[in-house]
């Protein structure tokens, strides 16, 4: 049985055609299913829990990729197998996992590719996307090898499967991507450097792929991971294997 | 009806979205290890894949494939590489597997092993370079003099 999970958003007459498209669409290939609404104050994994106890098999979550990661970072856990149907914009994650946006998806979700996804942990919670470290005086150790320091602030974003986008400068209108792999985590530091009276620039990234890490400070820093922002002195980053059974597209990148 | 006209378009849209991300001139798709130029490292560090160093290193480098030190970049470490390009300053040992080119603003303070080296006019280097295959030769040089002592002592004898 599915289940689907929509974001708040999708509400927004815009969206209207191609969700009715894809409702459409799903019926006629025989994997329609219930409907859910994301809510700003819905606990995801406790829906999902009650789901799997009425019997649902496949969760399809149907969004971009802030509900993407809103719905895995907590249910993660959960015993099921998830689905992804990308809509409107913001979906980076969708062509990592080789699932086109629209209505083309619900094909990639009638075909059931399976693949196990690694999951990114972190001190007690899990991230899918990406986590970001505001700039701020860090230390960085890796895999208890080596040590990465730098002399003025630094940013540390981390990703799991969503593509690092980057540019050198305001000015710069040239955007660069950075695809991560699976099977590692891929951290981007990028340290600020002064430039001019009081203006800041950051620098090209540093690029470290790892499988633990972990980041301290002189005073608190703030952490977004998936969207949720809290504030750390130290946080110890791993990644969990095979921990999430996820429908792939056939042009996945790993 | 008029949502059924809004939909291709809409599929249209992504369509295009979906095109010009594939097509984006700068992405990489095997991502290599980088260290920035203001970025210090410290301790092992070792990687699986190609290694680009534009800041400091100190400890020891390590990489089965290619390390690419650029110039104003520094290492003060022990290097164990694949291959290697060297355009700044290294201060240790290095061992590369195969081959190991110093270009013309290179600086090298240290024993070199290398299978294959390329120095161009203008690069620094102090240092002891051993190359594999004078070794197996020198051997097979002295072997050769010993037999050939050996054959001739019970003539003289």
């Amino acid at each position: 049985m599915y289940v689907y999970i929509y974001d708040n958003f999708l509400r927004q007459k815009n969206f209207l055609p191609i969700i009715h498209a894809m409702e459409v669409i799903l019926t006629d290939y025989g994997i329609a299913g219930k409907i859910l609404r994301l809510q700003n104050y819905t606990d995801s994994k406790a829906i999902i829990e009650d789901e799997i106890k009425r019997g649902a098999k496949t969760i399809v979550i149907v969004g971009n990729d802030a509900t993407f990661g809103q719905i895995l970072s907590r249910s993660a856990t959960c015993n099921c197998t998830f689905g992804f149907l990308p809509v409107g914009p913001n979906n980076t994650i969708a062509e990592v996992l080789g699932i086109p946006v629209g209505v083309e998806a619900c094909t990639v979700l009638s075909r059931r590719r399976k693949e196990f996804l690694d999951v990114g942990w972190m001190n007690n919670r899990y991230f899918v996307s990406q986590l970001k470290v505001m700039p701020s005086k860090l230390e960085v150790v890796y895999d208890e090898r080596f040590k990465v320091t730098a002399a003025e602030k630094m940013e540390v974003i981390v990703c799991n499967l969503q593509p690092f986008f980057w540019t050198r400068d305001k000015k710069d209108k040239e955007q660069r991507v950075i695809h991560p792999q699976d099977g590692k985590l891929e951290a981007f530091i990028r340290p600020l450097t002064k430039s001019g009276w009081w203006g800041y620039k950051y620098e090209e990234p540093s690029i470290f792929p790892f499988e633990e890490m972990i980041i301290t400070g002189r005073e608190p820093f703030s952490v977004e991971a998936d969207g949720k922002m809290s504030k750390e002195i130290k946080v110890k980053i791993k990644l969990a294997h095979s921990k999430v059974e996820m429908i792939v597209g056939r042009d996945r990148k790993f | 009806m008029i949502f059924q006209r809004h939909s291709p378009k809409v599929v249209e849209e992504n369509e295009e979205l979906d095109v010009s991300n594939q097509s984006h001139p700068d992405v990489q798709d095997e991502v290599e290890t980088v260290v920035g130029p203001s970025v210090n490292v410290e301790g092992d560090f070792a990687s699986e894949g190609n290694i680009i160093v534009k800041g400091t290193v100190s400890g020891s480098v390590f990489t089965s494939k290619h390390l690419s030190v650029e110039m104003g970049a520094k290492i003060i470490a022990n290097v164990r590489a694949g291959s290697a390009t060297i355009a700044g300053e290294v201060k240790g040992n290095m061992k590369v597997k195969e081959s190991l080119e110093l270009t013309s603003t290179s600086k090298v303070i240290g024993d070199i092993d290398v299978k294959n080296l390329k120095i161009e006019s203008g690069a620094i280097l102090y240092g002891k370079i051993t190359m594999p295959g004078v070794e197996s030769s020198e051997k097979s040089i002295k072997t050769k003099t010993f037999k050939k002592s050996d054959d001739a002592a019970p003539l003289f004898g």
